[in-house]
């Protein structure tokens, strides 16, 4: 990837569609003849998708009811009990 | 009713329309706070740290960002003051993680992960990448996970975090190819296991 290092903001932008149309021609072209960019392309890429797949925590029920209970509290302590 | 009213209607005390603002945002506080600080109790202690404090401040909020990005920016705070004496290691500059563009480096040629499902179960992939995300410094971590985890749009987290728009590409990108070394390391051990 020597002399690539030019091109990895360009990357970044390209994988998430943000590069503009023309550079995107030219980073093509590129990647056709650099093996190190695509598979810098493909890893990048893949860094995302591995860690969008990561639990989606919630809040657990307990915590959110005790959680509710306090809010409420603080509320009517600054607001007093109108609602 | 809209956001605006909501707001509205909770300044003037109402606390139905504030539950209703922070509905959907509770878990995703939560999750961002799992995300930043990889530990839980932490994670309960931001969520409610956060939303006490926007109940304080709700009748000073005019409305110049999303609620969610006003309740975001509560959170960070929160985040970072939590995360602030934990060491983790520093990022190095962008360069530093492209093989061959440093001090003669041929040691660090990319490897073709594959299919890292192939090699690792999805929970033990989850894990994998928990830890490598809760070992990045936070100026890193967080702009990482708002764009590409919440889905932010960079504006909005640069907006979030009070970074210009250059600053927050340039640390989403050096989170990116961290993590990116990170998973690259372990899947090359993988590989050179069954070799």
């Amino acid at each position: 990837m020597k002399g690539c290092s030019k091109h990895i903001q360009q990357i970044a932008e390209y994988i998430d569609g943000e590069l503009d149309e023309a550079l995107c021609t030219r980073l093509e072209e590129h990647l056709k003849e650099c093996n190190n960019c695509r598979i810098m392309v493909d890893t990048l890429k893949q860094t995302v998708v591995l860690c969008r797949e990561g639990k989606r925590e919630r809040l657990p029920e307990d915590i959110e009811s005790r959680l509710n209970d306090a809010l409420k509290n603080k509320w009517e302590k600054k607001f007093g009990k109108k609602s | 009713m809209n956001e605006k009213e909501l707001i509205i209607q909770a300044q003037s005390g109402d606390f139905k329309a504030f539950s209703r603002l922070i509905e959907s945002r509770k878990d995703k506080i939560y999750r961002l706070a799992m995300k930043l600080t990889g530990n839980r109790d932490d994670a309960e202690d931001i969520v409610q740290d956060t939303l006490m404090k926007a109940i304080d401040a709700i009748d000073k909020f005019r409305m110049e960002s999303s609620f969610g990005t006003w309740l975001y920016t509560i959170a960070l705070n929160n985040i970072r003051a939590h995360a602030g004496d934990k060491k983790r290691e520093a990022l190095r500059p962008i360069d530093d993680y492209l093989p061959g563009s440093h001090s003669e480096s041929t040691s660090k040629e990319l490897f073709d992960w594959g299919d890292p499902h192939q090699q690792f179960e999805r929970k033990r992939l989850n894990d994998m990448i928990e830890t490598a995300l809760a070992e990045l410094p936070l100026k890193y971590s967080a702009p990482f996970t708002l764009r590409y985890i919440e889905d932010m749009p960079v504006k909005e987290v640069a907006r979030v975090l009070d970074l210009s728009l250059s600053a927050a590409k340039s640390r989403i990108l050096r989170a990116r190819l961290a993590l990116r070394e990170k998973l690259s390391n372990v899947f090359r051990e993988k590989n050179n296991e069954r070799l």
